[in-house]
């Protein structure tokens, strides 16, 4: 008798088999760069008025933001605008990030019921398209920074380890929050207020180190906090980062992508009847 | 069993297995098949309603046994019909097979790439193209960019769908969805095609075509499996009809014996209305 080229039983401890399940992610992974690819043509992101309104979204809104902090009577400075918008710029990678991942897996619907494929592959792309448009952001404060007349240094580098952690983080919310969409379908309503906290949770409007003691706290409970402080301290001072910060950015990152994977693969089996 | 899973080279379901398979191979194999599985009852539940609800004890789920020890070996060559009316488990039976729900009891082991054809068809994104929502199917299925390029202009013509395959699938209209996901199944050559009630869909022109299509797929070494409430498509197509009810395999065999079974046990006779479509 012939080997059989696919086999199906139930699942051990509620995961599907791992090795053949990231064998078959792989091997998807021309999906995943297909879609992301026709999703952002979808969203005009390949022409040059789509590409400039990505830049342009969170320009105008780190000037408005700008404008805030100096009529609240905060220090104006090229510093401080230049903080507030790369910081504005990686936080917009993690909101894109949640924002697609959402609705990822419940907008698959079809292809769910109708074909056999790693589910994960969903979520994933929604995150490698928050990175495409974060891209050109990045060259943006490149330019500004120049123009700005920051202070360059190799301290910049760490920047790039900063922007993987961070792509680690934003994979790992888009891939619990898609799963939990499945449940409850009015998460994507909830999910601006989410974002709004986050934002003023995180050391963007304000500097890390501007922080009074007694809220230093925050650190400990909002996973972006040590990212963003990092990610300042590196691209806007040209400072090394601390290693407690990083350290801390990297243990959430990974921490939130290892229970958002486990998650969503113990839900997986569910999504075609769910939907 | 875990040795078979290493055993899979590539672990697309879909791109060619290369295996010339004879008449009377196995192609699927259906042992103990038991699916259990718990379905939210709100077709969109919502954290509102559910905190909403808190409280009064109403139950927000229930758990549907699709599925109940079910047998069922496929043969190369064989062209399946399945019947039973609605609710027997006919597409949880479908969805097994390909994969796409695991089973809670019992095992499948499919000898061949699937293309599946169930209700909903293609249609992935209905803000892109036609041609993009292809390709994407295609990659999800696990073909390559190559082998759905190759097969792209064939379902493109098949579907008749003209310069609209080019259009976003949101201006289709249910029998272009039909007609494109047909297209997309029975050209991509399977060894083993499932179709789910795809055949009652589109005009009678595509009817036609569709069906003279699966004539045409019909070959000693393929399997297909189709569910249908056109009787007398089946009783013409199949030469072998399973019929399922509430979960389990009631009788298997020669397709007129059991679809007069399965009409006498409907109480309706052989009434042209079952014969046709319903």
């Amino acid at each position: 008798m012939s080997t059989p080229l696919q086999v199906y039983e139930p699942f051990r401890a509620g995961l599907p088999p791992l090795r053949k399940y990231w064998r078959s992610l792989w091997s998807r992974r021309t999906f995943i760069s297909e879609y992301s690819r026709s999703e952002l043509r979808e969203q005009h992101f390949d022409s040059i008025f789509g590409q400039l309104w990505l830049i342009l979204n969170p320009l105008m809104l780190s000037a408005v933001y700008f404008l805030l902090i100096v009529i609240i009577g905060g220090s104006g400075g090229a510093i401080r605008y230049g903080h507030l918008t790369a910081s504005l710029f990686l936080f917009y990678l993690v909101s894109n990030s949640l924002s697609g991942g959402v609705k990822s897996v419940t907008a698959g619907q079809r292809l769910i019921l109708n074909t056999a494929f790693p589910r994960m592959m969903l979520p994933i792309s929604a995150t490698v398209i928050a990175f495409f448009k974060f891209i050109p952001t990045l060259l943006v404060f490149m330019i500004m920074r120049t123009v700005l007349g920051l202070p360059f240094g190799w301290e910049m580098l760490w920047s790039i380890p900063i922007i993987l952690i961070t792509l680690i983080f934003s994979l790992g919310v888009a891939i619990l929050i898609s799963t939990v969409n499945v449940y409850f379908r009015d998460i994507a309503s909830f999910l601006p207020y989410l974002i709004r906290t986050l934002l003023y949770l995180s050391p963007i409007l304000y500097e890390a180190s501007a922080l009074k003691p007694e809220l230093r706290v925050l650190e400990h409970f909002n996973p972006l906090f040590s990212i963003l402080e990092s990610w300042s301290l590196s691209i806007v001072h040209a400072q090394t980062p601390q290693l407690s910060s990083m350290l801390a950015a990297t243990g959430w990152a990974l921490g939130v992508l290892l229970i958002g994977t486990y998650f969503f693969l113990s839900r997986e089996r569910e999504f075609a009847v769910r939907l | 069993m875990e040795h078979i899973s290493f055993y899979l080279g590539s672990v697309s379901s879909l791109s060619a297995s290369n295996i010339n398979h004879k008449t009377g191979d196995l192609a699927v194999s259906v042992q103990n098949l038991g699916l259990t599985y718990t379905t939210a009852i709100d077709r969109r539940p919502t954290l509102k309603a559910r905190v909403k609800s808190l409280g009064r004890g109403t139950k927000q789920t229930r758990v549907v046994q699709a599925l109940d020890n079910v047998n069922l070996d496929v043969t190369y060559g064989q062209v399946l019909g399945v019947i039973g009316t609605n609710g027997a488990g006919k597409s949880s039976l479908m969805r097994t097979i390909a994969g796409i729900i695991p089973p809670t009891k019992g095992r499948i082991e499919v000898f061949g790439s699937v293309s599946t054809l169930l209700a909903l068809g293609i249609g992935f994104n209905p803000a892109m193209s036609g041609r993009a929502n292809v390709h994407l199917g295609g990659l999800a299925a696990g073909m390559t960019r190559k082998e759905i390029e190759d097969h792209f202009d064939e379902i493109a013509e098949f579907s008749e769908l003209g310069d609209a395959i080019d259009a976003p699938m949101r201006t289709y209209s249910s029998g272009m969805y039909a007609r494109l996901g047909f297209s997309v199944a029975a050209t991509v050559q399977p060894d083993i095609l499932i179709v789910d009630e795809a055949l009652s869909t589109g005009d009678a022109h595509f009817k036609e075509k569709s069906f003279n299509k699966i004539k045409e797929l019909r070959s000693e070494d393929r399997a297909l499996i189709l569910v249908s409430h056109a009787m007398a498509t089946l009783r013409e197509i199949c030469n072998d009809v399973a019929w399922l009810h509430k979960g389990k395999l009631v009788t298997r065999g020669n397709p007129n014996q059991v679809i007069d079974e399965y009409q006498d046990f409907l109480h309706l006779g052989k009434s042209s209305a079952i014969d046709e479509d319903l």
